[in-house]
This record gives structure tokens, sequence and C-alpha cells, in this order.
């Protein structure tokens, strides 16, 4: 049996992904996001944004929070009322939040990589898996009652 | 002045142009693309005076639509609205006659400070 080495670690902390994240919450959300303790277990029918990373550093960011959380941020975003955005429009608006934390946490990793356009999926039971990765950071985040992870995928 | 916002979001799109009129911009025109091909289309229509642009997006992404304006002797004003803001993309996007790269998140004060000087 041959063992394959583990990647380096990233030079990525859970510091840097409380500090981007939060920055996109307080500036276009207007909403609080704070580290957290709590670990909730993955949750069925949450939304997930995606944006992968090649070159010099490979691997993923994954932004996941419930439809609820999608929606509320989607309204801030576009200065909706509650409930009037399709569904298109909030996962318009996830993915623009997972694109703009994966953009600046690139900017932190190795050059040159580059930033693949986000991808948005939800409302069904399926997790989030990226082939040949594994998960080597998840940074749960609080706002208000609703938890965001964000969890680095590493090739 | 017309100013015209590229991004394949249409949520930053909005945040965009409500950031514009925060940071007293209100009183120009505002005109709306989905990608580098769709810009290209309506800058030959519209001849904006400014293009504000994101850099990653799909069919044509930002720095492909600078060169291709720029290729054709398009000497449009142009900036960019990204996520990623690395010196190599700010030198990128410099060489190729971008105005300033405004990086995701920003402020009102942000486009104040990067169009002072642009939109006179």
């Amino acid at each position: 049996m041959t063992e394959t080495a583990a990647p380096p670690a990233p030079p990525i902390t859970a510091e840097h992904v409380a500090e981007v994240a939060g920055a996109v919450w307080d500036s276009f959300l207007g909403l609080p996001l704070q580290r957290t303790q709590e670990q909730p277990e993955p949750a069925s029918g949450g939304m997930s944004g995606v944006v992968t990373i090649s070159g010099a550093w490979r691997g993923a960011v994954v932004l996941q929070c419930s439809p609820e959380h999608a929606a509320e941020a989607a309204e801030a975003m576009f200065a909706a009322e509650p409930g009037s955005l399709s569904p298109a429009e909030v996962a318009d608006a996830l993915g623009e939040l997972t694109n703009m934390v994966g953009g600046n946490l690139k900017n932190l990793l190795p050059e040159p990589s580059t930033l693949s356009i986000p991808s948005v999926s939800g409302g069904g039971d399926s997790q989030v898996f990226v082939p040949a990765a594994r998960p080597v950071l998840e940074v749960p985040l609080q706002s208000g009652a609703s938890v965001v992870r964000v969890v680095l995928w590493q090739s | 002045m017309r100013i015209l916002i590229v991004d394949d979001s249409k949520a930053m799109r909005m945040i965009v142009i409500r950031t514009l009129r925060q940071a007293g911009f209100a009183d120009h025109d505002f005109a709306e693309a989905v990608d580098g091909v769709t810009a290209l289309a309506a800058i030959a229509a519209e001849q904006p005076d400014l293009v504000l642009c994101d850099w990653n997006m799909p069919e044509m992404n930002g720095i492909e639509l600078l060169r291709t304006l720029r290729a054709a002797g398009n000497p449009v004003r142009f900036g960019f609205v990204t996520s990623e803001s690395t010196p190599a993309m700010r030198n990128t996007a410099d060489e190729n006659g971008a105005l300033f790269l405004i990086a995701k998140p920003f402020t009102a004060e942000t486009f104040s400070t990067a169009l002072a000087g642009v939109l006179v």
C-alpha cells in the first residue's frame, strides 16, 4: 500500500476567513458575521456556493448556509422586500457572495492561479464534495441566528 | 455621462449602481451588460464614457474585453471592480490601459476616490 503525502497546509487561517467573510457581510449586507464555536451538522436542504481555484494552488472554497439566510442575504443585496426574489436571484446573490469570499481568499494563496465562475446548488439533500480534494479548513460563522460555514478544500 | 456596468451578477450590478449613487454620481446615466461579449456590443452601440467591469465572467472576461477594445483602438475609460486584486492582476490591468482596480467589497468612499478626476 502506497501512502501519498498530504499537501502542505494552505496559508489561510480561520481568522483570514472570518475577516474576509465578515467584511463582505458588513459592507454589502449590513449584517454581522462572526466566528462561532457551533459546529452544526451539514444542513439537509441547505444551499451551497462553490468556486474552484486552479494553478499554483488547487482546491475550492465552499460557502454553505440555510435557504432562509441565503434569501435574507439576497434581499439585502437587491434591497428587496422579504419573499420578493426569485430562486434565480437568490442563487445569483449567493454565487456572488461566494465569488467575493473565494476571490479575496485567493489573494492570499500562491500565484499564478485562476478562480472559476461560481456555481450554486441547494434545496436538496445532497452535500458538496470536491473530487480529488479534501476539506482542510472549516470555519463556522454566525450571523444572527444563522450559521454560515466556509470550507476550504485542497487538491 | 454614460456609465456601463459589466458584471455577470445581477445583484452586484445593482450594488455598483447603488454605490455610485451614494458616492454622488446619481446624475449619470447607467447601462448594464452581463459579460464581455454583451459589453462589447453595448460599447459599440452606446459609446459609454466609462466602463466599470468585473474581471471574472463567462464568455469573455474583463481583461479579454479590455484587450479587445484596445486592440480595436477604442480608448474608452475603463476600470475594474473585482473580488480578486493581486499585485499581478493590478499590473496586468494597468499595462492594458485600465484606470483603476476597485476590490470587492467596496464602499461609496472607494468609488469617490477611484473616480475622482475620471468623471469630470
